[in-house]
């Protein structure tokens, strides 16, 4: 007797795999017709990928590369309110080359024309230490700024030039102080780390700001002081000088590896949400691929089937197939690969002038190796279960002529196995970015993405088996194709509807700051920001708004700045702050005081301070920022306002509506506590539209050194930023719908055989072309509607859950934006499923009767 | 009788569909000695292909007992199955199922490369000197006659040197000349090598030329002896 022999021994293993990937090789003589969308799947997903993370690392990059230019010095120090003292500049004078450069908000007005809000830039000499400015006239910026026919020079933006209908030559005044227009601003190198601006450029010397008046005690001025060091030294040894010599300088400094946090932060924010959308692209793209693999193997059961018959273990069969597919989908990686690393230089050709910043083109490893491995955990994760099923082919299907597979399950081990790249999958997405909270919504949204459309095919699929037979018969024939054997109902329902989510959620977040920003804030918010009103002008300038327009609601507040030095007991560096949060220790912050609640606020902890309060110094501080610094009632702050420190206990937390531009401040103290300290004014004025130019007009022309941010232009700038980025996300989740529409047209292709057969018997029993075009419309109908249907309810979740949770906005349902998006999705079903059967229709039946 | 081959005792095999059970074979008793030529024969649907299927290790018998060359087919799992048939067993089915992306030698080789052996394609190739194909070797399956593509699933059959041939229909898809010459190939190789052969047929001359015919009916042996009764 000869017993069966064992396994083989793991040194056989290696050659295990050498045979299989020689079987595998010959396996692929035959073509890759099957998998062009398998491909086309991949590429895509791995192409969004890639492209936005080559973009992004681009974009850090270039903020590296031109760090020193982009801050102006290896090192900045930044003071609100003052200007650096004699020691302090002799002090960094002894470092290295300083250059002074002062910054501020204010009107410059036309001879004779309206004044309009522009960003004032007052420079030294050596401005700047790295990178050089653009002028026209092209000219040193020192000779273009010099004192000529007793006017200062000043250089400006371009959009200045043209809203002030200004030549070059022309006067305009900068407060109190007149000065000549001597040439357009072009270039600034230092533009990019500085905040959002309200208003174009304009800048002079720092001699020239000085004759503008506008200066006065605190008014809202910063001054950078730059340097330039000495080679060698180091510039956190001279950041823990400056802070160890003057610890209460209450300057805020930055190198130049990192200058502006914020535009870092805000650039890996945006870079995640795009990458995350490219992953769901990527898993749409997957359900392709697990079609596509499937589609493939069922082809090939007759070839599993004969080599089980001679003798392959399913293992053997199992390694043979996965090696085909992992070489297939590294092709498809690859392809995906080249085109991400190529979509940087084609989005700055075609959308460069919307990014501030020089982006660094280049090949990045980093992001293209993150591609290439989602690649291929999604390829392996929908493929290992049609591969996994076609180990159980059963060979005796040879002799009979039904040959599938003999479970419906794949074994325990592989099923464990998919899993286990799903989870690595959603590790992975989690652990290679900061911001894992929102990672993991994501992850999590798309698990009860993929239950809910998976549940709701399957439901369809029941409800179309029982739904009975509707007299129609185009109904009848269509609900019939959505549950038959081998029917796409599942995987289009899957793939189309994430597609379909994603798009509907974001049109959903866009359509709702959209409305934020053009209907609702603008009947809630003010008509003008005026600020660095000046004690003495307070009651002047209440009057001259009233005298334009008696029924304006006036809002004004005394605005201190002040830095949290520390918290309780810490020092604020040594701190434990939440990353969200950090900002409010970042530097100098506008603080008020006041004596009753202020309004949008909701007191959510402790109790509001009695009228004539004059204990101890009390701080009412905003809940959200309370809880990032892991504080609450009863604990202290010490906020050192203008050079004094004052410690706080914090009696109560707030709970600020900051969606509506009404003033409001994350401190507040008790009055008592800086009862005489110097303050300005900030006021908020709403008045009808009709009486804002009269209102702008009165102010400004009394009072020139008062800035107006007219809130209308603020938020048209808010709108053009939310509309270009919102333009980069549309773009981003449209890929998302077309790797779905990609796995419609795949399981179009891949069940054309059988519609062909399907159209031409029913020709042969008497049906119409036309017959045959309202049994498919019907069928890509009723599924493009139900897709759509779940898509738009999922999508609705998922916007409400993001504006309302993570983002803390209102939201509006806007059932027209959810309905018009998955609306779209029914349309492209039925199109689609329209064009890949439409060749069905002209077959003649005789050669396909033959073929069958 | 020589020494056992096959042995099969009360073999039943049930399948179970939407539609509910089939009973294929309803115990069917069968012995075949080692070095015989068998042929099988029976009206369609008679379960001859089935009871080939689980000789072959292809199919599990649900009840009864399945010996073939001594080990006994119902305690193997599936990959047990398969090791068990690249030792021991060839298969020639009737519509050839020869691998399309494979050249001839290819094909042959397949057996041989999975038993790990180092001179795959050597044999293959002298298989196919063998049955007369040495020139198309390099040929695909779409590029060979029907004829050529039996002979090529006869050499990939015999190349592993099995104790057992199994063949279904071999000449059924070839005209009368050539289903001849392929029958007297496979007969001539697996005498000439000891192999034992059992081919299901419907054709009694093709049945004829075995040495001894087994007449299958309703999932029963009925026949199981000489050629005339049989052939009644």
């Amino acid at each position: 007797m000869t017993a069966a022999t064992p396994r083989r021994p793991s040194e056989g293993q290696v050659r295990d795999w050498l045979t299989a990937f020689r079987f595998a090789r010959r396996e692929l003589r035959g073509g890759l017709g099957g998998f062009r969308i398998f491909l086309a799947c991949l590429a895509l997903g791995v192409a969004a990928i890639a492209g936005v993370g080559s973009l992004t690392s681009g974009i850090v990059a270039g903020l590296s590369a031109d760090g020193r230019a982009l801050l102006g010095g290896d090192l900045e120090l930044r003071l609100t309110h003052r200007e650096a003292t004699p020691a302090e500049r002799d002090w960094l004078a002894a470092r290295g080359v300083v250059s002074e450069v002062a910054q501020m908000r204010a009107m410059a007005r036309p001879v004779g024309g309206l004044p309009t809000l522009v960003e004032l830039k007052a420079v030294d000499g050596l401005y700047p230490l790295y990178g050089a400015p653009v002028t026209t006239p092209a000219a040193p910026l020192s000779n273009l700024l010099a004192v000529h026919d007793g006017r200062h020079g000043a250089v400006i933006d371009d959009t200045l030039m043209i809203r002030l209908k200004l030549n070059i030559g022309d006067r305009i005044n900068v407060g109190d102080g007149p000065f000549t227009v001597t040439g357009v601003l072009d270039k600034e190198p230092d533009r990019a780390t500085e905040s959002f601006s309200l208003g174009p450029r304009v800048m002079l010397s720092l001699d020239g700001l000085r004759t503008t008046g506008l200066l006065a005690p605190g008014s809202l001025v910063y001054y950078n002081y730059r340097l330039a060091l000495a080679p060698g030294v180091a510039t956190a040894t001279v950041q823990k000088a400056a802070n160890d010599t003057f610890p209460d300088a209450g300057w805020r400094i930055r190198d130049w590896r990192n200058g502006n946090p914020g535009l870092q932060q805000f650039i890996d924010r945006i870079g995640l949400f795009l990458v995350l959308i490219g992953l769901t692209a990527l898993l749409v793209g997957g359900v392709g691929v697990g079609n596509a693999v499937k589609a493939y193997l069922d082809g090939k059961t007759a070839t599993i089937a004969t080599l089980k018959c001679v003798g392959a273990e399913g293992g053997f069969i199992f390694r043979v197939y996965l090696i085909q597919v992992m070489l297939l989908a590294a092709c498809g990686i690859v392809l995906g690969l080249i085109a991400g690393a190529g979509l940087p230089p084609l989005i700055l050709g075609l959308a460069g002038d919307v990014l501030p910043i020089a982006v660094k083109l280049g090949l990045y490893w980093k992001p293209l190796a993150l591609a290439a491995l989602y690649g291929v955990l999604i390829a392996l994760a929908f493929a290992l279960w049609p591969l996994a099923r076609a180990r159980d082919v059963a060979a005796a299907g040879l002799f009979r002529d039904l040959v599938a597979p003999t479970r419906a399950w794949p074994r325990t081990g592989y099923v464990l196995a998919t899993a286990l790249v799903f989870a690595v999958l959603a590790a992975i997405a989690v652990l290679t970015t900061d911001e894992r909270r929102f990672a993991i919504y994501f992850v999590l949204g798309a698990i009860a993405a993929f239950v809910v459309l998976q549940g709701a095919a399957l439901a369809l699929m029941r409800l179309a088996a029982k739904a009975g037979r509707p007299k129609i018969a185009a109904l009848r024939f269509g609900l019939a194709n959505l549950h038959r054997p081998g029917a796409p109902t599942a995987s289009v329902v899957l793939s189309l509807g994430l597609g379909l989510t994603l798009l509907v959620t974001v049109a959903l977040i866009q359509g709702n700051l959209d409305r934020q920003i053009a209907e609702r804030l603008p009947t809630a918010a003010p008509s003008f920001f005026f600020i660095d009103i000046q004690n003495d002008q307070a009651a002047p300038f209440e009057q001259a708004v009233k005298a334009e327009a008696p029924g304006a609601e006036i809002k004004r507040v005394e605005r201190l700045r002040g830095r949290i030095t520390s918290v309780g007991r810490s020092h604020a560096d040594a701190a434990e702050v939440s990353k969200e949060q950090r900002w409010v220790l970042r530097g100098d912050r506008g603080l008020t005081y006041a004596e009753t609640l202020p309004e949008r606020s909701t007191l959510v902890a402790g109790e509001w301070w009695p009228r004539d309060y004059a204990g101890v110094p009390l701080i009412s501080l905003e809940a959200e920022a309370a809880k990032g610094m892991n504080v609450g009632v009863g604990d202290t702050l010490t906020v050192n306002v203008l050079g004094r420190e004052i410690e706080g206990r914090i009696a109560n937390l707030r709970r600020v509506d900051w969606g509506t531009f009404a003033l409001n401040f994350v401190i507040v103290f008790s009055p008592n506590a800086l009862a005489g300290a110097p303050a300005s004014h900030i006021a908020t004025v709403k008045v009808p539209a009709a009486q804002e130019d009269a209102v702008f007009r009165a102010v400004t022309e009394k009072f020139a050194n008062i800035s107006a941010i007219r809130v209308k232009e603020a938020l048209d700038q808010v709108n053009d930023l939310l509309g270009n980025i919102g333009l980069g996300i549309r773009a981003a989740a449209g890929v998302t719908l077309f790797a779905g529409v990609l796995v419609l047209a795949g399981a179009i292709i891949a069940g054309g055989r059988r519609r062909t057969r399907d159209a031409v018997l029913l020709k042969v029993l008497g049906a119409t072309r036309a017959d045959v075009l309202r049994i498919y419309l019907a069928e890509y109908a009723l599924l493009g509607l139900v897709t759509a249907i779940i898509a738009g309810l999922l999508g609705w979740l998922a916007a409400w859950g993001i504006l309302t949770q993570v983002m803390r906005a209102p939201f509006l349902a806007l059932p027209m934006v959810a309905a018009a998006t998955a609306g779209l999705g029914v349309v492209a079903t039925v199109l689609i499923g329209l064009a890949g059967t439409w060749r069905t229709l002209s077959q003649r039946p005789a050669p396909i009767l033959r073929q069958n | 009788m020589s020494e056992l081959m096959v042995e099969l005792a009360n073999v039943q095999l049930t399948l179970v569909s939407g539609a509910g059970a089939v009973n294929i074979l309803r115990g069917a008793n069968l012995t075949i000695g080692k070095g015989e030529a068998v042929g099988i024969v029976g009206p369609s649907g008679s379960g001859k292909s089935t009871l080939l299927a689980i000789m072959g290790g292809l199919e599990k018998a649900s009840s009864g007992t399945v010996l073939v060359a001594g080990q006994d087919l119902n305690g193997l799992d599936e990959d047990g199955l398969a090791r068990f048939r690249r030792r021991h067993v060839g298969i020639v089915f009737q519509a050839f199922h020869l691998i399309p992306t494979m050249t001839a030698l290819e094909n042959v080789a397949v057996p041989l490369e999975l038993a790990g052996r180092a001179d795959a394609f050597e044999v293959a190739a002298r298989e196919l000197e063998t049955v007369g194909l040495g020139p198309r070797a390099a040929h695909y399956p779409a590029e060979l006659s029907g004829g050529e593509q039996q002979r090529v699933a006869l050499a990939r059959a015999v190349a592993g040197g099995p104790d057992l041939v199994l063949a279904d229909e071999p000449t059924g898809n070839l005209d009368g000349k050539t289903g001849r010459a392929v029958l007297d190939l496979l007969l001539g190789q697996s005498r000439k090598r000891g192999a034992t052969l059992i081919l299901i047929t419907h054709d009694m001359e093709v049945a004829r030329a075995c040495d001894r015919i087994v007449r299958i009916e309703d999932g029963l042996v009925v026949d199981d002896g000489r050629h005339a009764a049989a052939a009644q």
